[in-house]
């Protein structure tokens, strides 16, 4: 008799489960998670194995072949509940050993694991059917309603928490760069935690952004806090950036209208859906700990000249006062090693070091996840509690993270299911660095004329404790200044809980109640120190607080019925939803500078000032209801209808009183109609629908604003907003048309994507003379259109029993245009520029009837008739005519993942690439002007007579300096300073090692999976000569594609080891 | 048991809608704001005095330096003091039109809530009073300007025409002359007047001062109108004393004045100093006002250059002004460079400009300072020029007299310390000794013009009037790429925003009134 006991194991089980619910249990562990190292000691029961009863084996020979009778090599062939066993031959035949009583168990990647009972038998032949993934694969769809994936009429993808949790990003939206086809992701080079820019399907709208996220059915709060534009500022993340990624099980994207429709009037950015990872029942209590340790490294991209040192028309520094003031400015006389005065008064070498870069740090990183998970037969859970401290390249600053998980379900009666799920985030952000062209920013370091050693710029103050400026401009502020002594802290808690019930009325019909509380608070300081170099007095102190939260309810009938006998059923949903949010906030500034300097308290001011933060204050509210029925004809048709309408707190009732979004759906699944040699699956999906945009708070009424009050006179005023009665979200219409194969068992599969997309009425901001009154106006006529393409190939060209290959290819083509803004003049609308632009408006990114979106706009040289550059009476270029120089979005990008397996061995690696975008660069720009540019060489001796033609049409030949030359040219000519985006990149690398139980017996551990792990690691192509074509300031759409004074491009290594204990 | 379970899920799914949907109103309303019917309109009073005066870097960038007042090595100031752009450039076009539009939208919402309200009969002839003000900067800067469809946004004009300047002159003119009549002190007077707390008589001073500034204006073009709302103002009665000088006090908690803030930031205030046209000038009549405006750094070093609280050399012997048109590292080579201040000690750099004249910093970097529009003064000076003129506005030589004292006087009222006071004798005995003489009376009366303006920073006023009246006669400065060259900016570029948002009367307007650059003429600086 065999007889492998784990008596001991599964006593203790039941003796947990019986002594009290599950809630009981969790609370337990959560006492424990405090100390990590008791998830480690947690005592584990050895399996009582007896040894003596090891007989009766006989020899047992066999072949295994595949559906169509071929021998299948490597077959893995084990005794079950042993370690005991074998692989099949070359042609398919293996012998084994094995008691009369075993189970033998067959099993090959991409096939269908078999268990075949020896029963006595000494010949056993077994046939293996493919793993048909495809047709079983069941995914989350909107509202989180499961379906059937061969069945849906629309395109999603499913992201595995496995791809986005070992090589870590502080913020996990950025790890789906290149993973799904449709998905573009972009950031902010704003240091951990940062915001990402998630755009499905192009830029959807003139106000796109990133997809509604809903986290296990419930929506969840997204807002940006806060983040750079051209006059500078920090980026203080989004509402994704606080999800640990190790509590994900899955993300899946729903790219297309009809899969988002359910959301109504919040789907029009596409939906992602969050699937956390939760316990299982009937499993015993695991214990899983994951240790990641990762580094930044800087990347300086910059490929600046080397020849002419700090200096100012073609002098170098003579006197300290000359140096302070041309840091950064690298217009001197040639590098000879002479002594030169530099910032720190002391004489150094003027020869070139260029070690701007040396002011970043190699910032490690680490993040400790602990998770338990258990379940007997009623109720399952999931605990994790998980601490991340993610240092920034910027010295003094860094992000920590704590996030504790629980997920819990438990069988009330056998009709009635309860599931609570609760995400705790505590999230500490210091110095969050300054990016672009603001003060406080420690980037501005990038900019150092080639002789300048970044460490004398150090410690950034005088004896006297004043900040030690190296420009002629106090508000850029010396590095360390800013890094040591500014201070730009963030403390958010947040909890995201859901708790749901479901009751199954009869076997066929089911009710479910859900209640969604995503509530966070914010806490920010902002601190310029004694000492700032633009500042008169002790410095500034401000401190606000946040509270954003959101709440849904949601009920739900669900039905499913045959409608017809084996050939029409039906699948019907009916339900509301309730959601109401809010956003509020306080702040306090202490005013006139600190009186006891380098004390920063909000009591060491003479006054205050405080109020409620009016400009972000929101409340909202959204009544809906919702259906949506799917009637499926065999198994080869199936037609789907979804409709949400949206009862708004928003909107006028002069304009009635909501919006209906509806879709409608279908697929085509010919390979279930007609068998086809080696076609898996074969489907052809059509879609159709409309949605449309949330809708704005207090946008239709004047509202008038009590200002501060002047000598104890009252004084009010109003916004330059003009408010408009009859605001309307926008519509957006979709048809998707799409094609899906899969072929012998899933070897290769392809899913092809068409789809196009119109909005209508788009409520524009637009731009207003101030001799109008306002500012800015809404109007509802803007009109975006997006058309494209989405490829997806997946396959495993290589499978033995060892070894596998699984790659996947994906590639998006958008194109984006936009149809109209205003419909009268069909004007520019105005997205984002750069800080030289700012006010010269040289260059900038702009919406423009008739080109895709957000259009790069620069100036190019003045020109004559016949195209001649036409300089000025000095020489000078000067600005000529706005041209449009691409969008700042790419046309084309996607991705290529590859999964190797040996063995225990994994390797993956995914590169990323991007075409057809522009990139708007404030590097360009600034180190043109300031003389590092390579361009900035010619003419250095004897000056640069510009080839061209004056004003009159003579031939120019007045000869400029070249300084006052290529700053013209800087502050005149915005083309010079857009660069070709295209990229592409190794973005990851993973090598992993998985010891097993074998290796393992005799410790505490069941499983232990190592790995190397490597982000950005090397660009394989780009056109840009200074920059990384990914840098940016700002992940909001509007400055995609801008960049300038933000932190380097930085490669990641790491490590990564995850413990799984014995039960 | 199941009875019971859907019960409760529908109690609770009937208690959420119910309770939730009725209130949608007032969850759509602002919480921190208010509306129409609650509103004081007074209040919009104060804001827009408040708003209109804080002039700070937009005349600062421009006109302090083109007409000299001013002078900066600094970058940031290139745009003024060498003609060639610095910082945003051609982006910063848009300030005086900016603020100006955006007072008067102000002042046109408070007028609107008022309108057919008899009890406001003062604040809306007040409210007319501050357009006409308001109007005149802008066109005196830029020329053609909107202002018949002005502030029509919500009415739905988007893009307001240009209308000529000489249009615009004879609105204000005409709105002037009603606004002043229809004021009656016996009815409700304004309650949050920053100028003169509510005080109706001075309101009508003021109203008819801005009417003898607008008719001086017309000198060069339409002399004829000029002498009649010249004479039609004394007869009305302009301000009489600096009691009723229009401008408004700064509040450190969170109103401080914008020109303060602007000279407060150190790199500012370090390089910006008093410009050598005027120091020489006033140097040359031994004004006492340049010890109450002027000091040097008392000590050595770039350290003590940026150091706000140490107090300056004020005595007016030491005090130079700095020639325009050249850099920090170019200034030794200006003629009569008095030399740069030593480094203080190893740590210390030198300081290129420190001794050069600067605006005393216990006066304008004063956070609660006066943000002077409009004084009495200066009125005087115009009734003086139309007297000189021939024209029916009483004593040329007593209202000269008058100003000068005046003018010095008002410097008291500038900080609530009175830090730069001059002294009644140094007054009196300044007064007696320069006496207006018949045949140089134009120029004494339009330089007394400049420096009173120029030493109260209401450098808007000292550049209109030197276009209209050639004083002082400034030598333009020479530097590598100018945006003019050759001569001093006569007018300010429209911003550069309006080809897109008011392209066709933009573009209507520049066919009218010539080339849009910094030497076309307006219409009243007539060659």
């Amino acid at each position: 008799m065999e007889d492998f006991k784990h008596a001991m194991g599964l006593r203790d089980r039941y003796r947990f489960s019986k002594s009290g619910s599950i809630i009981k249990l969790s609370l337990i562990l959560s006492l424990a998670v405090g100390i990590q190292s008791v998830a480690i000691a947690y005592p584990h029961n050895n399996a009582t194995i007896n040894k003596n009863k090891l007989a009766n084996k006989a020899a047992i020979t066999g072949k295994v072949v595949d559906e169509t009778g071929v021998g299948l090599p490597g077959v893995s062939i084990k005794v079950k509940g042993t370690a005991n066993g074998t692989v099949s031959d070359s042609k398919g035949v293996f012998a084994i050993n094995a008691p009369d009583d075993a189970v033998l168990v067959f099993s090959f990647l991409g096939y269908e694991s078999k268990e075949v009972a020896v029963a006595g038998k000494t010949s056993i032949s077994v046939s293996l059917a493919p793993e048909s993934k495809g047709l079983t694969e069941v995914v989350v769809t909107a509202l989180g309603i499961t379906k059937d994936q061969k069945k849906l009429g629309y395109s999603v993808s499913t992201v595995n928490g496995e791809q986005l949790n070992k090589a870590k990003e502080s913020n996990v939206a950025l790890s789906l760069q290149g993973r799904v086809a449709g998905l573009s992701v972009g950031g902010s080079n704003g240091g951990p935690g940062s915001s990402a820019r998630v755009l499905l399907r192009g830029l959807t709208s003139f106000t796109a952004s990133s997809p509604l996220y809903v986290i296990n059915g419930v929506p969840m709060d997204n807002t940006q806090r806060g983040q750079s534009g051209e006059w500078g500022g920090a980026d203080y993340g989004d509402g994704i950036s606080n999800i640990n990624p190790d509590d994900i099980e899955s993300m899946t994207v729903l790219k297309g209208q009809s899969a988002s429709a359910l959301y109504g009037s919040r789907a029009v950015n596409g939906v992602i859906l969050i699937t956390t990872k939760s316990g299982k029942k009937n499993s015993p209590i695991g214990v899983e700990f994951n240790t990641n340790f990762q580094f930044d490294k800087a990347v300086d991209n910059t490929d600046y000249q080397q020849i002419y040192g700090q200096g100012i028309q073609g002098v170098k520094p003579n006197s300290l006062d000359a140096a302070r003031n041309s840091g950064s400015l690298a217009w001197g006389s040639k590098m000879d090693g002479s002594d030169v005065i530099q910032i720190d008064g002391q004489t150094h070498k003027y020869s070139p070091v260029s070690n701007y870069i040396d002011f970043y740090r190699v910032a490690p990183s680490y993040t400790n996840t602990a998770s338990f998970t258990g379940g007997n037969e009623t109720g399952a859970f999931r605990l994790s509690a998980s601490n991340l401290r993610a240092n920034s390249m910027v010295p003094n600053s860094y992000l920590d993270r704590k996030t504790f998980n629980f997920n819990g379900s438990q069988q009330v009666t056998p009709k009635l299911n309860v599931n609570i799920v609760a995400n705790y985030v505590i999230e500490d952000s210091k110095n969050r660095s300054g990016l672009s062209d603001g003060p406080g920013n420690p980037n501005n370091v990038q900019f150092l004329a080639p002789n300048q050693d970044q460490a004398t710029l150090a410690p950034g103050v005088d004896p006297s404790g004043k900040e030690l400026t190296f420009t002629d401009d106090s508000y850029v502020t010396n590095p360390y200044f800013a890094a040591n002594n500014f201070i730009s802290n963030v403390n958010r808690t947040r909890l995201i809980s859901a708790l749901s019930a479901k009751y199954d009325l009869t076997k066929w019909l089911y009710l479910q109640g859900r209640l969604g509380y995503d509530d966070s608070n914010d806490k920010r300081l902002n601190i310029e120190p004694t000492g700032t170099g633009y500042r008169n007095d002790n410095g500034a102190m401000n401190t606000s607080q946040t509270h954003i939260n959101e709440f849904n309810a949601d009920v739900l009938i669900n039905g499913k019925h045959s409608l017809v006998e084996d050939l029409l059923s039906v699948d019907l949903t009916i339900g509301g939803n309730i959601r109401k949010s809010e956003l509020t906030g306080t702040f306090i500034n202490g005013q006139n500078g600190f009186i006891i300097p380098y004390f920063y308290s909000l009591t060491n001011f003479r006054s205050r000032d405080s109020g409620p933060q009016i400009d972000p204050a929101q409340k909202k509210q959204v009544n809906s209801a919702y259906y949506s029925a799917d009637f499926s004809l065999k198994d080869y048709l199936v037609l789907s209808t979804t409709g949400r309408y949206d009862y708004y707190s928003t909107i006028s009732k002069s304009v009635g009183p909501g919006i209906f979004s509806p879709s409608v759906s279908g697929s085509f699944i010919f390979s279930e109609l007609k068998k086809m040699e080696g076609v898996d699956l074969g489907k052809v999906r059509l879609s159709f629908a409309q949605t449309s945009a949330d809708a704005l708070s207090y946008a239709n009424t004047v509202y008038y604003s009590l200002n501060n009050s002047i000598n104890g006179f009252p004084a009010a005023g109003f916004s330059s907003q003009l408010p408009n009665l009859f605001l309307k979200p926008f519509t957006l219409k979709e048809l998707e048309a799409g094609l899906e194969m899969k072929f012998w068992g899933d070897r290769l599969g392809f899913d092809v994507t068409y789809f196009s997309r119109k909005t209508n009425n788009e409520i524009i901001n637009g731009n207003l003379d101030w001799s109008t009154g306002y500012t800015n106006r809404y109007i509802g006529t803007g009109s975006t259109q997006n058309r494209g393409l989405e490829v997806e190939i997946h396959g495993t060209p290589v499978r033995t029993s060892d070894f596998s290959w699984t790659p996947s290819f994906n590639f998006t083509y958008v194109k984006n245009k936009i149809l109209q803004t205003d419909g009268i003049t069909n004007n520019n609308i105005g997205f984002g520029t750069f800080r030289p632009a700012a006010s010269s408006g040289i260059a900038v990114t702009s919406l423009v009837v008739g080109l895709s979106g957000p259009q790069i706009l620069a100036t190019d040289y003045k020109r004559d008739a016949s195209g001649n550059v036409v300089f000025d009476a000095s020489g000078l270029p000067q600005r000529g005519d706005l041209k449009a120089m691409g969008s700042a979005i790419p046309k084309f990008y996607g991705g290529f993942n590859n999964s190797f397996n040996y063995k225990q061995i994994n390797l993956g690696f995914l590169v990323d690439y991007r075409f057809g975008n522009k990139v708007l660069s404030g590097t360009e720009n600034g180190s043109i002007f300031r003389g590092l540019n390579k361009l900035t060489l010619k003419g250095r001796e004897g000056g640069v007579v510009g080839s061209g033609v004056t004003e009159s049409g003579a031939a120019n030949t007045v000869n400029v300096p070249a300084q006052t030359y290529y700053q013209a040219l800087s502050r005149n000519v915005g083309a010079v300073s857009v660069l070709d985006g295209s990229f592409i990149k190794l973005r990851q690398v993973t090598l992993g090692y998985t010891f097993n139980s074998t290796f393992l017996k005799g410790t505490p551990f069941s499983s232990i999976g190592v790995a190397a792990v490597a982000r950005n690691l090397w660009t394989i192509m780009k056109h840009t000569d200074n920059i990384d074509p990914e840098s940016g300031f700002s992940a909001d759409p509007r400055y995609a594609g801008i960049e300038g004074a933000s932190l380097p491009f930085a490669r990641t290594y790491g490590l990564n080891v995850n413990f799984k204990l014995k039960n | 048991m199941k009875k019971r379970y859907i019960f409760s899920f529908l109690v609770a799914g009937a208690t959420l809608m119910a309770s939730c949907s009725k209130n949608f109103e007032e969850i759509n309303t602002q919480p921190d704001k208010t509306n129409g019917n609650l509103i004081n309109p007074n209040f919009f009073m104060s804001q827009v005095q408040m708003t209109f005066s804080q002039t700070g870097y937009d005349q600062l960038l421009f006109q302090s330096m083109w007409t000299q007042s001013l002078a900066s090595t600094f970058s940031y100031y290139s745009n003024g003091d060498k003609y060639v752009y610095g910082g945003g450039g051609t982006g910063y076009f848009n300030r005086t039109w900016n603020r100006g539009y955006s007072a008067l939208t102000l002042v046109d919402e408070m007028k609107t809530l008022i309108k057919d309200k008899p009890e406001y009969a003062n604040l809306d002839a007040c409210g007319t009073i501050l357009r006409a003000m308001f109007i005149q900067r802008i066109t005196d800067l830029y020329g053609d300007v909107p202002y018949s469809q002005e502030g029509q946004a919500k009415n739905g004009i988007f893009e307001p025409v240009f209308d000529s300047q000489k249009d615009i002159y004879t609105a204000i003119l005409t709105q002037l002359e009603q606004a002043t009549a229809a004021l009656d002190a016996s009815k409700g007077t304004p309650t949050s007047d920053l100028f003169y707390g509510g005080n109706i008589v001075q309101w009508k001073r003021l109203g008819y001062s801005l009417m003898l500034k607008a008719a001086m204006r017309l000198t060069k073009v339409d002399a004829a109108t000029a002498r009649t709302y010249a004479e039609k103002a004394f007869i009305g009665g302009t301000m009489a004393s600096i009691a009723d000088n229009a401008k408004v006090m700064t509040d450190a908690a969170g109103n401080t004045s914008s020109n303060s803030d602007a000279l407060l930031v150190p790199d500012d205030f370090r390089e910006v100093r008093w410009g050598k046209t005027l120091i020489d000038f006033m140097q040359s009549s031994n004004d006492p006002r340049i010890s109450a405006i002027a000091e040097i750094t008392a000590a050595n070093g770039r350290r003590a250059n940026e150091n706000r609280t140490l107090a300056g050399n004020n005595t007016a012997a030491l005090q130079v002004g700095m020639p325009n048109g050249y850099t920090t590292s170019t200034i030794a080579t200006a003629t009569g460079y008095p030399g740069a201040t030593p480094a203080a000690d190893a740590e210390d750099a030198a300081a290129p400009l420190g001794k050069y004249s600067r605006p005393r910093l216990s006066v304008y970097p004063d956070r609660i300072s006066a943000n002077f529009i409009y004084s009495y003064g200066e009125s005087e000076l115009l009734l003086a020029e139309a007297a000189s003129r021939g024209w029916a506005t009483g004593v040329a030589a007593t209202h000269y007299a008058n100003a000068l004292a005046a003018d010095m006087a008002t410097l008291s009222q500038y900080n609530t310390t009175g830090a730069a006071t001059v002294s009644p004798a140094a007054i009196a005995t300044y007064v007696a000794a320069h006496p207006l003489i018949a045949t140089t009376a134009l120029q004494q009366i339009n330089m007394e013009y400049y420096v009173v303006t120029s030493t109260t920073f209401n450098f808007n006023e000292t550049f209109a009037n030197w276009r209209r009246s050639g004083f002082p006669v400034l030598t333009p400065v020479t530097f590598q790429g100018q945006f003019i060259t050759g001569q001093v900016p006569r007018r300010m570029p429209y911003p550069t925003t309006l080809l897109q948002t008011n392209g066709p009367n933009y573009s209507a307007a520049v066919q009218r009134q010539g080339t849009d650059n910094f030497a076309t003429r307006v219409y009243w600086d007539k060659q």
